[in-house]
């Protein structure tokens, strides 16, 4: 092979890997995207409106949720200041690749940009055993994408025939995928501590009934992380 | 006016997620920081996942009739035993699914 058929091969390898690897994480969403789906339409947008969402907003739990407000007639501003606190920790996954992605070329940058959602970070993370590769995440992201859209177009063509999704538990298959990312990743005891910090906040918060929540189990989860890796001596 | 609340989510959207990805933005990330993000995809799907188990209808559940809570211990076992993201997903959604 020469160099240049070495390279292309090498990249389409890693495409393939990252949607290998985002494979679960789809299987996890399909009911979600169905729901994404016939919920717009429920909540009174057309049916170009409802994928739309899908294909330009591209945010599962932002439009599930806009879409519940726009239903309940609340206005422009809340929605998006509501969509803002929960798209939020895109912030953090941004600053952590910050270092691998800036040096990109625009185009990547936007398209992996575009892509990153809690999926594509899940599995192109730093402690994740690849080195990053813009391929990879590319293949990630993308698949995720299409199968997103997908099944939001499932849940379009099927209308208000999906029963009541919500009765069935679907939310556990979220769980489900983000703990078989999250455990094999906790390596050192920085990280256990960080998790089960993490853990007993976002429970606490949402006892509370804390919208921001999530961003502050994240936020002290990650702070008793790196707080114990000094006292543990764990070399950073 | 439902276009308009699209186009405008997705400007809010994407800046989330693109801003720290540009490079003319003014900010250099010290060693102390990056270590600190390192936990964040740990912390973050923790804390999503967290009241998804253990918060029902507002309230602790912690009794061994939380579904959730029997299937998450089995897929944090499975995940542990065999560090494998399909095999666990598949496992312990499946038990949960004829459990629940």
């Amino acid at each position: 092979m020469t160099s240049e058929q070495y390279k292309s091969h090498n990249r389409k390898t890693l495409f393939i890997k990252g949607s290998y690897a985002v494979f679960p994480l789809i299987l996890a969403v399909i009911p979600w995207g169905i729901l994404a789906g016939s919920y717009a339409l429920e909540a009174g947008l057309s049916a170009w409106e409802s994928q739309a969402m899908s294909a330009i907003v591209f945010a599962g739990a932002a439009q599930l949720i806009a879409v519940g407000m726009i239903k309940s007639g609340i206005g422009l501003s809340t929605i998006l200041l509501t969509a803002l606190l929960v798209t939020s920790r895109h912030f953090l996954y941004g600053l952590s690749m910050r270092s691998q992605v800036s040096p990109l070329p625009l185009k990547w940058r936007l398209s992996l940009g575009f892509l990153l959602t809690d999926e594509l970070f899940a599995i192109s993370n730093p402690e994740q055993k690849h080195p990053f590769s813009p391929w990879y995440a590319l293949g990630g992201g993308l698949s995720f994408y299409i199968g997103w859209n997908i099944s939001t177009c499932v849940g379009i063509i099927a209308g208000h025939n999906i029963p009541n999704l919500h009765s069935l538990g679907l939310d556990f298959a979220i769980a489900a995928t983000f703990i078989a990312l999250v455990v094999p990743t906790i390596k050192t005891r920085s990280t256990l501590i960080c998790v089960i910090t993490s853990l007993l906040t976002s429970v606490f918060c949402a006892l509370l009934n804390l919208e921001s929540g999530l961003l502050i189990a994240s936020l002290t989860g990650m702070s008793a992380g790196v707080f114990s890796a000094k006292v543990f001596g764990e070399s950073a | 006016m439902n276009w308009l609340v699209i186009l405008l989510l997705a400007i809010v959207v994407v800046f989330s997620r693109y801003i720290f990805l540009e490079p003319r933005l003014p900010l250099r990330l010290s060693d102390r920081a990056l270590h600190f993000f390192r936990y964040s995809a740990a912390a973050v799907l923790t804390a999503i996942s967290g009241p998804v188990v253990f918060v029902h209808d507002h309230q602790l559940a912690l009794s061994t009739e939380n579904t959730y809570m029997i299937c998450a211990c089995v897929a944090v076992a499975l995940a542990y035993l065999t560090r494998h993201t399909l095999l666990t997903t598949i496992i312990s959604m499946g038990l949960f699914f004829i459990i629940h």
